[in-house]
């Protein structure tokens, strides 16, 4: 216990003092927000559902994005900088590496939805507290699938690649799966595709819980098929590159 | 003398080269031995199977008596890595504290500090924006956070000043001296020779010599005996080759240069036959140069 607490309080230090997790995961989901929610008139028919709709999606666009990107890169990162090779030999056991990486990570999580409620609750977004609390849950919970897939981005060889390969897919989930914008107003094309991406159903069932509803069961058995799908191929990987 | 390292005939094949062919050894407790070697001799390869990285394709490695992988082996094995590891964003001083916490009995930081060189200000500095010889003494400062009874050092002086690297030895002696196991591989004979006890001579993944440095200097530096004809030449030449202790004679530049494992044993067989021979030379042939040769010809090496 206590080598995972050392493990997470590394962790901690080493993604809050990172300059782009700050701009990608707070700054710009915030900044994003009060433009559409406050500057930019969308047009939306009730105003105060919007304002909550949008929170979520924007909460969502951050943890998404610390899964992908944050975990990923700095997977790739510390292999390149024998930090993993150095690990093996000391007597830290392999699953406290892991679960204070993944323990640390989703505490970045709750700080992120924290942070970004924050500015909804200050916009005058209404909630009822099991409705933020239920929410805010979901969407810490609902990010296994995207750290299985910045587990999967970490197994690449170059940074440059790893980050590259991320910020693709993290902008193309994030607008297909209408975390952007919502989906109905997308080309037709681009919706179909959307409804089977894990970020609109990751999204979708935040924006569930703040209409009022609860996620539907499609929406956790796709999250969950990702997320197994994800893991599968991780461990795939794994073997191939070590026999190799 | 209790053995802390047992190796018996492990040998290692990647996909198209075979790294170390049936090496055998053992290493007893508090000693210095260098793994002396050029560059793809299979050092790095044993280290990593002695640091349980990697497996052998046969033969055994045990440290502690106990496989290399084993939780307790780690706990009492302290490794510099030829990269040097650090992780970004945090201080150094949070890497230590860190790594210590891996360790059942870390040493003290204050101790730490001392043994591996670092200021107390480098502690308050990110790891990445050391200077390299900072980074080399985290490491090592890293290699001896669980105070461990063996420590392993890959090409340790790699791209160290002259007095960083003399300072690298003198806390080596001191370690050894409190009765810690030291392994390091390099590939400086000089080093080899002045801070080892024992020297494990690697050539194209075989074990080509193995005993003190003196014993290794005197088997691969051989002495070269020459003189001058002082009558005929060519039988001069016919009569050395009679000689069973010489095993070859070469002209060169009007002296006959002999080859010989033995050039005393050689000489008295000179001065005993009558031999006419004159302007006498006894040359110690440098131990560079025999190093590269029995390191280029890993066959004829000397085993013990």
């Amino acid at each position: 216990m206590k080598l995972i607490i050392g493990q997470c309080k590394a962790e901690l230090l080493r993604i809050f003092r990172n300059p782009y997790f700050i701009f990608w995961s707070l700054a710009m989901p915030i900044l994003f927000y009060f433009l559409f929610t406050r500057v930019i008139n969308t047009g939306a028919e009730d105003a105060g559902e919007w304002r909550a709709h949008y929170l979520m999606s924007m909460a969502a666009f951050s943890v998404m994005g610390s899964s992908i990107m944050t975990l990923g890169i700095r997977l790739v990162q510390e292999r390149n900088q024998g930090w993993n090779t150095y690990i093996r030999i000391t007597p830290l056991p392999a699953y406290a590496f892991f679960l204070g990486k993944m323990v640390g990570q989703t505490a970045v999580h709750v700080f992120s939805v924290i942070c970004i409620f924050a500015a909804g609750y200050v916009n005058g977004v209404e909630l009822s507290s099991g409705q933020w609390i239920f929410s805010g849950l979901w969407i810490v919970a609902g990010s296994l699938p995207f750290l299985a897939l910045g587990t999967l981005i970490g197994m690449m060889k170059r940074v440059d690649t790893a980050s590259g390969v991320s910020n693709v897919l993290y902008m193309g989930l994030a607008i297909a799966g209408g975390m952007w914008m919502p989906l109905e107003i997308l080309p037709k094309t681009v919706q179909e595709i959307g409804h089977w991406l894990p970020s609109y159903n990751y999204g979708s069932g935040a924006w569930a819980i703040v209409r009022g509803d609860h996620p539907q069961g499609a929406v956790i058995l796709i999250l969950g098929g990702y997320l197994a799908l994800f893991m599968i191929l991780s461990v795939y990987l794994r073997h191939k590159q070590r026999a190799v | 003398m209790e053995q802390v390292i047992e190796v018996s005939n492990v040998s290692k094949s990647f996909r198209d080269k075979q790294a170390l062919r049936s090496i055998s050894f053992g290493v007893p407790k508090g000693s210095v031995t260098a793994i002396l070697g050029p560059n793809g001799a299979g050092k790095t390869t044993l280290l990593s199977i002695l640091l349980g990285l990697q497996e052998p394709s046969a033969g055994t490695a045990k440290v502690f008596g106990l496989p290399p992988q084993h939780q307790a082996v780690r706990a009492r094995t302290g490794a510099m890595l030829q990269e040097v590891s650090v992780l970004d964003r945090l201080k150094a001083g949070e890497i230590i504290e860190l790594v210590r916490g891996y360790y059942p009995h870390p040493v003290d930081t204050a101790l730490l500090l001392e043994a591996s060189g670092l200021a107390p200000g480098d502690l308050r500095r990110y790891a990445e924006k050391l200077s390299g010889g900072q980074k080399r003494s985290l490491g090592f400062a890293l290699a001896l956070a669980g105070n461990p009874d063996l420590l392993f050092f890959d090409e340790p002086t790699v791209g160290l000043d002259t007095v960083a690297r003399r300072r690298f030895w003198e806390r080596v002696r001191f370690l050894a001296g409190q009765g810690k196991t030291v392994l390091f591989t390099t590939h400086y004979l000089q080093e080899a020779e002045d801070y080892a006890d024992r020297i494990l001579l690697f050539s194209g993944g075989m074990l080509a010599a193995d005993g003190s440095p003196a014993e290794i200097k005197s088997r691969i530096a051989k002495r070269s005996l020459s003189f001058r004809p002082a009558g005929d030449p060519r039988l001069l030449r016919e009569q050395l080759l009679q000689l069973p202790a010489i095993q070859g004679v070469e002209e060169h530049e009007g002296r006959l240069v002999v080859r010989a494992e033995n050039a005393d044993e050689a000489l008295r067989l000179i001065f005993a036959g009558g031999l006419g021979v004159r302007d006498i030379l006894v040359e110690q042939g440098s131990l560079e140069e025999a190093f590269e040769q029995l390191t280029l010809n890993p066959g004829e090496g000397v085993r013990s």
